[in-house]
């Protein structure tokens, strides 16, 4: 028999649907379903990723369902719920998302949504129970429903800016830093003269998403974008690049070349972006010199996080910071092909070097595998900081869960991302070091 | 829930296949003799009691559900005939709801209206809808509530599959408190080989057949009148039919955890009966000199 899980750092579908509405603005989500699924939300996810969302709290709109609707059907709930929802909270869209208890009922809700657009609501539907996946899923259903809803209710006449990017793959909240990152690699693609459309955070609302279909290319930064990718693909031939990984430090200069191959853009713009971004970092680099060798930086590490982001920061801390990959664990559950880049990016990379690598989100599985190979820091989520101090090494909360670190604006993408995750790691790595003992 | 009161026993079988009538024909002998009965009927058609109680409207136990309003017994129960109580879980309309939670929320809503400490029963009689095809229907043979179930089945392989299903249910169920199986009520007998087709699944599973009920008219005009057999022709053969069913019943505490076949078990006994009926009815003469 499969053994139990322990702290799953994977929510449910429910909630990764949730996690995408509430990071768009003007998106009212209306959750259809029993009262635990919203709170649940609330205790599970947003308060555990570095702060709130507007409705990542109690306010969210919930048809808190009971038996009666069970038994008998909670359509006519969910139908009062809108109308309440629409009356109350002022939005440019309502999105519906179903939980476990309604799906089993089979409520209709295509037919909820039509009735509500019908009053000239602009409504969207996705069908997101637990069961039928995890946050991952959830992220991929509610991107669906956008793209193919979305197009019948509100009609744009905007014009599309020529040169746009569509950015997939950052889940909001699932990856603590997602704002800054997305942020960054925004700047990224503005240096090389493309516009980038975040889709997600501040600024960005369903205009943002109006303009999907008219994009250039697509570009996917994690496992979990290539899904909206071949859905655009199919529907409106939009080409993709996919990059695996958050790019950090020097990664972001192999995508910035590659979009600039393929989408034939001026090398030597990019190229002199390229080089005055780089000069900095390595400014910075030059900054760190004689603190790293001083309170010994160069040390094994273990990281557990996302595909993502343990590709683009494991990639860095080995090639541009000089650090030993000594245990990676992946929590994401991706598809086995992210075993590829993670090889030839990776750990393949220092002949002779061994690392261990795990896909797991069990709690005591990663601690059982990281305690083994003896790190001298641990970068994971809140869940390894007790690890971390029983092991007496450094520790760096990144991953989801985060719950012992507030993160507003922070990102560790791109060129700038690199120089924070430097402050933050060579901070932690100093902290109760000797280095601070001889210093004072 | 307190002690428990009367005896509890669920009636199942594939839709359409005679349980509402033969439930309440048992019912109503029970009554007949004596007996305080109540006969609860799981289905959202509401339809379990009709014949006891002339086909009157009767609000359903969910009916209350839905309102939310502050219930008491003498609003979801009528007196039929003999003094039987007569109660209807209700449930959503079709295609919409889970009727399975239905049953689940109607049992709890009679448990705390205390309808058993309350009435007193000899006799319980659930009347559960169709096949037992999820964990809701399954409610009457779960949890304790009923000691024991029936099956009704007719000789057809649709009826007979569903039969199997339902023993199942309750191997799975009985060895943790749940009912065990009193045994089958063959209905609707009218080929000759039907009873032996019966006694022939019954003790393959390791059960046995309580009673046989003819296919009769009367039955049908019974219901044209809005009764039971035992009410509108007490003196007619299919009366005592039931009365013997009632008699067993009551008399008869027996019960087995059931083998149910499993599914090419089942494909292959269905066959070679398939083989034998067509001998039979072509008039090849075979050991099986019974039937
Ligand atoms: N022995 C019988 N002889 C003649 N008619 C019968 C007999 N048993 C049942 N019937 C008739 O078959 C029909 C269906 O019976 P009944 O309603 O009792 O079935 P049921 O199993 O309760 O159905 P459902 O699953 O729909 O609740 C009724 O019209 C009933 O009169
Ligand atoms: S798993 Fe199901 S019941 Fe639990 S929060 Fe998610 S949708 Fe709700
Ligand atoms: S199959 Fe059972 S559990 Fe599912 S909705 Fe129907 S009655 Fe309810
Ligand atoms: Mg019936």
């Amino acid at each position: 028999m499969a053994h139990h899980l322990e702290a799953s750092r994977n929510s449910c579908a429910l909630h990764g649907a949730l996690q995408l509405f509430e990071a768009i603005d003007g998106v009212v989500p209306v959750i259809h379903s029993t009262s635990g699924c919203g709170v649940q939300h609330y205790l599970g996810v947003t308060r555990l990723s570095g702060g709130n969302d507007t409705f990542g709290s109690p306010p969210v709109s919930s048809s808190n369902i009971k038996q009666k609707h069970v038994v008998f059907g909670g359509g006519s709930r969910l139908r009062e719920q809108l109308k309440n929802t629409v009356k109350v909270v002022q939005g440019d869209l309502y999105a519906i998302v179903t939980g476990c208890s309604t799906e089993m009922v089979g409520d209709d809700i295509p037919a909820m949504a039509k009735e509500g657009r019908d009053q000239e609501w602009p409504v969207i539907y996705t069908n997101t129970p637990g069961f039928g996946g995890d946050v991952h899923h959830g992220y991929h259903l509610a991107v669906k429903a956008l793209i193919e809803q979305l197009p019948d209710i509100v009609k744009s006449q905007e014009k599309i800016p020529s040169g746009l990017i569509n950015i997939w793959g950052i889940i909001p909240n699932q990856d603590p830093f997602w704002r800054g990152n997305l942020q960054e690699v925004g700047r990224l693609l503005e240096g090389i003269g493309l516009v980038p459309n975040l889709l997600l955070g501040s600024g960005q609302n369903v205009a943002s998403w109006q303009r999907v279909p008219g994009a250039l290319l697509n570009l996917v930064i994690s496992p979990w974008g290539e899904f909206p990718a071949r859905l655009l693909e199919e529907r409106y031939a939009t080409p993709s690049i996919t990059f695996e990984g958050v790019p950090v430090g020097t990664a972001a200069s192999i995508l910035l070349r590659r979009l600039t191959e393929q989408l034939e853009l001026d090398p030597i713009r990019t190229e002199a972006f390229i080089t005055r971004e780089e000069l900095r970092l390595n400014q910075q680099f030059a900054r760190l010199v004689d603190t790293y060798y001083r309170a010994g930086f160069q040390r094994e590490f273990a990281l557990v996080g996302e595909s993502a982001q343990v590709i683009g920061i494991g990639e860095f801390l080995v090639k541009s910071f000089g650090l030993l990959p000594r245990t990676l664990v992946i929590t994401d559950n991706p598809s086995e092909s992210i075993r590829e880049a993670l090889d030839s990016r990776l750990t393949t990379i220092l002949p002779g070097y061994h690392t261990d690598v795990l896909f797991s989100e069990d709690k005591s599985e990663i601690a059982d595998v990281v305690r083994a190979g003896e790190p001298g820091i641990i970068l994971g989520s809140s869940l390894e900081h007790c690890l971390a101090l029983e092991l007496g090494v450094p520790f760096l909360a990144l991953s989801f869960p985060l719950f012992d670190r507030i993160v507003l604006e922070r990102a560790y993408a791109g060129y700038r991302g690199a120089a924070v995750l430097l402050e933050d790691l060579g901070s932690a790595m100093i902290a109760g070091s000797k280095y601070i003992n001889e210093a004072s | 829930m307190s002690l428990k009161q009367g005896k509890h026993i669920a009636i199942y079988g594939k839709g359409g296949i005679g349980k509402s009538t033969t439930t309440s024909n048992i019912s109503a002998a029970l009554a007949d003799a004596g007996y305080r009965v109540i006969q609860i009927g799981c289905d959202p058609k509401s339809d379990s009691t009709t014949i006891l109680r002339g086909g009157n409207d009767l609000p359903t136990v969910l009916d209350t559900l839905r309102e939310q309003s502050k219930v008491r017994l003498e609003d979801i129960s009528a007196v039929g005939f003999g003094g039987v109580l007569c109660i209807e879980a209700g449930g959503p309309v079709p295609g919409v709801g889970c009727a399975g939670r239905g049953i689940n929320a109607a049992v709890e809503q009679l448990q705390e209206l205390h309808v058993f400490d309350e009435f007193k029963p000899d006799f319980v009689l659930y009347d559960v809808l169709g096949d037992v095809v999820c964990g809701g229907f399954a409610v009457p043979i779960r949890d304790g509530l009923a000691d024991r179930a029936f099956v009704v089945t007719s000789s057809d392989f649709m009826s007979i599959f569903a039969a199997n299903n339902l023993f199942k249910a309750v191997n799975k169920y009985a060895p943790s408190g749940g009912a065990r199986l009193g045994g089958i009520i063959a209905n609707s007998i009218l080929a000759a080989y039907a009873p032996a087709l019966i006694d022939d699944f019954a003790g393959k599973t390791g059960t046995h057949v309580i009673g046989y009920v003819p296919r009769s008219l009367v039955v049908a005009q019974s219901e044209l009148y809005g009764k039971t057999v035992i009410e509108a022709a007490p003196q007619s053969e299919q009366a005592q039919v039931y009365r013997n069913l009632a008699k067993y019943i009551d008399e008869n505490e027996e019960s087995v955890i059931p083998k149910p076949l499993n599914s090419p078990e089942l494909k292959k006994w269905a066959r070679e009966w398939g083989d034998r009926i067509f001998e039979v009815e072509t008039g090849v003469v075979h050991e099986m000199a019974s039937i």
